[in-house]
């Protein structure tokens, strides 16, 4: 299979180096606002990104997605407005890979076969579905691989290992691993006692990177996360960043303003969080 | 790992990974208490010495002779708490107990399966904590003080619609965060095996009502109705009824203000099947997967989404589902009052206003109306509608 999530991820481990995967809410601030911020993100050296896709009932999001969401549905985002977007960051010569990260029912609804479909032509690399445990993967799962996109399951501090090694095998690019129990948001720092857990999942996963996810918000929670996760994902802090920038201009400013500080807030911030990927073979042992 | 989730293609567990274990866990726990003979005993013993089990069936009689059948009410209405939601709340809690946990989530609309699982919470002796709309909370306000007196915590939840759907986003999130309480769900609804075991809490209703129904009537109904909000009080009148197939079994959902998208909640009239809080079932959804508001006069029925065994039952064709309006709800409110004697919930009002809106094709029937609950609730709602009424 020859996709950019699936080979970038795998790049980590043959480098032996880490990743950063920003999440960022698709249409919150507009789509072209979110155009704007894939090309960012990808100039400030972000491994892949998770686009999430709004949704009016997102049960695993704490406030800040909460409210991401809904000014994103608010602003008219639509499931193809989303895949437009990606279309035209591809045609623009992006290459960042991209993981769609939407609840079921946006997607699901259409039927996976066509959504994947939709998703292959669009430029999509990948689903992470936060409502879909492996036990209801196959589906998806199976429309994916016709359209070799990947698809992304989860990790959590509750899982047996049994659940983890079904999930580590239904996952394709990486396993996304739940460093709390909470909704997103919900902690404001790296939690240090993930750190077992993390340990336990990477040897369970075996040839698959695992991403982790959760209370990540400064450089130091990033050299935290990925001493034994490849990736380390940051998105409440993110998105609150880009909406503070994008909000903070004088309400008379052109909206290009408001659009550009927020650009450059985001790539500020993933550049600064990208200074603790200092990860090397020395400190793992 | 689970296996077996589905009515047919709906149901399944849709629910965030860190929830798994904790489904998982209940799954197990409920296998092996729904055969375990002390566990029932208790319950039993539960429904018959505390909850006021068996409820009553009622001949309807003034409105049996003005339209011509023979309408019989389940009284759910005369269990304690008022309504049939604490068959589920006593199992559950009475479950969540036996396997160690201390801690309770609820999620009410209406109020009544929130005061129902502060109830079985203050008879047991578990924490219980509960979630409710802004809006729900404000018109069946009587309810939110009968939970804290009862030592329950309420949330006001404030994010949405600010009604059911939004009430139970929050007691998932709220699960989500403490994985080792148990989620009291008070609908047969939501990741599995809630559809199923809630379900089977309310099976005694159908059992008393035939069993009832066959000894005070002689024979079995034509038809038995009920309201469908997820739609727990209808699943559990229908499931004593399902071998009988000479029984026609209609679901009455909320037809709100009418058809338009957003002014009602009846999901087979104006749905399409998605997922939402763990299932795969009939909702409401615009073009784009996106959940749409709903409008009900009754709080009960205010909710996108319907139990999957009635999607089920729908497919299979043996169960139909109509809707009642508010309006037509309202005027089988007054009719039952007046005639009857009897202050029915809002929600049951609706399965009583389709038997009038159909009365004249239900001539000459036996019917079984599940009245799940009292009105003492909707009060205030009545009586601001009626002085709007007056003013107007
Ligand atoms: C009296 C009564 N009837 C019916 C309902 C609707 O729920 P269900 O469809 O699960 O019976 C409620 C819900 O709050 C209720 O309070």
């Amino acid at each position: 299979m020859n996709n950019r999530l699936l080979n970038a991820a795998h790049q980590l481990r043959v480098d032996n180096r880490r990743g950063l995967s920003p999440y960022i809410t698709a249409g919150d601030g507009g789509l072209a606002l979110t155009l704007q911020l894939l090309h960012a993100l990808e100039r400030a050296g972000a491994t892949c990104c998770e686009l999430g896709v709004p949704f009016s009932d997102p049960i695993a999001d704490g406030p800040v997605l909460q409210l991401a969401a809904d000014r994103a549905l608010a602003a008219g985002t639509t499931v193809n407005g989303i895949f437009e977007t990606v279309a035209r960051f591809r045609e623009e010569g992006g290459l960042l890979p991209i993981a769609m990260m939407s609840y079921w029912n946006p997607l699901g609804h259409r039927g996976w076969p066509q959504v994947c479909a939709e998703a292959k032509a669009a430029g999509v690399d990948g689903f992470i579905i936060p409502d879909l445990p492996v036990e209801e993967g196959a589906p998806i799962q199976e429309a994916a691989q016709a359209n070799d996109l990947c698809t992304i399951f989860f990790a959590a501090p509750t899982s047996s290992d049994v659940r983890i090694q079904a999930a580590a095998k239904a996952s394709t690019g990486f396993l996304y691993v739940v460093g709390r129990t909470g909704v997103t948001g919900a902690g404001t720092n790296f939690d240090p006692q993930a750190q077992d857990f993390l340990q336990h999942v990477r040897k369970l996963a075996g040839d698959l990177p695992i991403a982790v996810g959760f209370g990540i918000a400064r450089p130091g929670d990033v050299a935290a996360a990925t001493h034994h996760a490849d990736i380390a994902i940051v998105g409440t802090a993110l998105v609150g960043h880009i909406h503070q920038a994008f909000t903070s201009e004088e309400p008379s400013s052109e909206p290009a303003e408001a659009a550009a500080a927020a650009v450059q807030a985001a790539g500020n911030y993933v550049r600064e969080l990208c200074t603790g990927l200092t990860f090397s073979t020395h400190t793992e042992a | 790992m689970i296996k077996q989730t589905r009515f047919g293609e709906f149901g399944g567990v849709f629910a965030p990974e860190t929830l798994m274990a904790s489904l998982e866990e209940l799954e197990q726990a409920w296998r092996h208490l729904r055969a375990d003979a002390k566990f029932q005993a208790r319950l039993q013993n539960l429904l018959h010495t505390y909850a006021g089990r068996p409820t009553p069936l009622t001949l309807a009689e003034r409105l049996s002779d003005e339209h011509g059948f023979e309408l019989w009410l389940k009284r759910e209405d005369l269990l304690h708490t008022g309504a049939h939601k604490l068959n589920n709340a006593l199992g559950q809690c009475l479950l969540a107990k036996e396997i160690g946990k201390t801690r309770i989530l609820a999620e009410t609309g209406a109020g009544q399966h929130g005061v129902a699982t502060a109830t079985a919470c203050a008879k047991l002796g578990l924490e219980c904590v509960v979630y409710m709309g802004a809006v729900d909370a404000k018109r069946q306000k009587p309810n939110v003080g009968r939970m804290e007196l009862m030592g329950a915590r309420v949330e006001v939840v404030e994010h949405g619609q600010r009604t059911l759907k939004d009430a139970i986003n929050e007691a998932m999130r709220a699960w989500v965060s403490d994985p080792a309480a148990h989620y009291v769900l008070g609908s047969a609804l939501g990741p599995h095996p809630f559809p199923s075991m809630v379900a089977e809490f309310h099976e005694v209703i159908g059992k008393e009502a035939r069993a009832q129904i066959l000894q005070q009537a002689n024979g079995l109904p034509d038809v038995a109705i009920a309201c469908v909000g997820g739609g727990s009080n209808a699943i559990g009148l229908f499931r004593g009824f399902m071998q009988d197939d000479s029984v026609e079994m209609v679901g009455v959902e909320a037809g709100g203000e009418g058809m338009e998208e957003g002014k009602h909640a009846a999901r087979f009239s104006g749905g399409k099947p998605g997922v939402l809080h763990g299932c795969y079932t009939w909702l409401l959804q615009d073009a784009d997967g996106q959940i749409l508001p709903t409008h009900s006069v009754s709080a009960g029925l205010d909710y996108p989404a319907v139990g999957p065994e009635h999607a089920e039952l729908q497919k299979r064709g043996r169960a139909r589902y109509e809707y009642a309006t508010d309006d037509e709800a309202l005027h089988a409110f007054a009719q039952l009052s007046e005639k009857e004697g009897i202050l029915p919930a809002l929600e049951s009002s609706h399965a009583v206003a389709w038997v009038l809106q159909n009365a004249t094709a239900l001539r000459g029937k036996r019917l079984i109306v599940n009245l799940s609950g009292r009105g003492d609730k909707d009060l205030a709602t009545i009586f601001s509608l009626r002085d709007a009424e007056a003013n107007s």
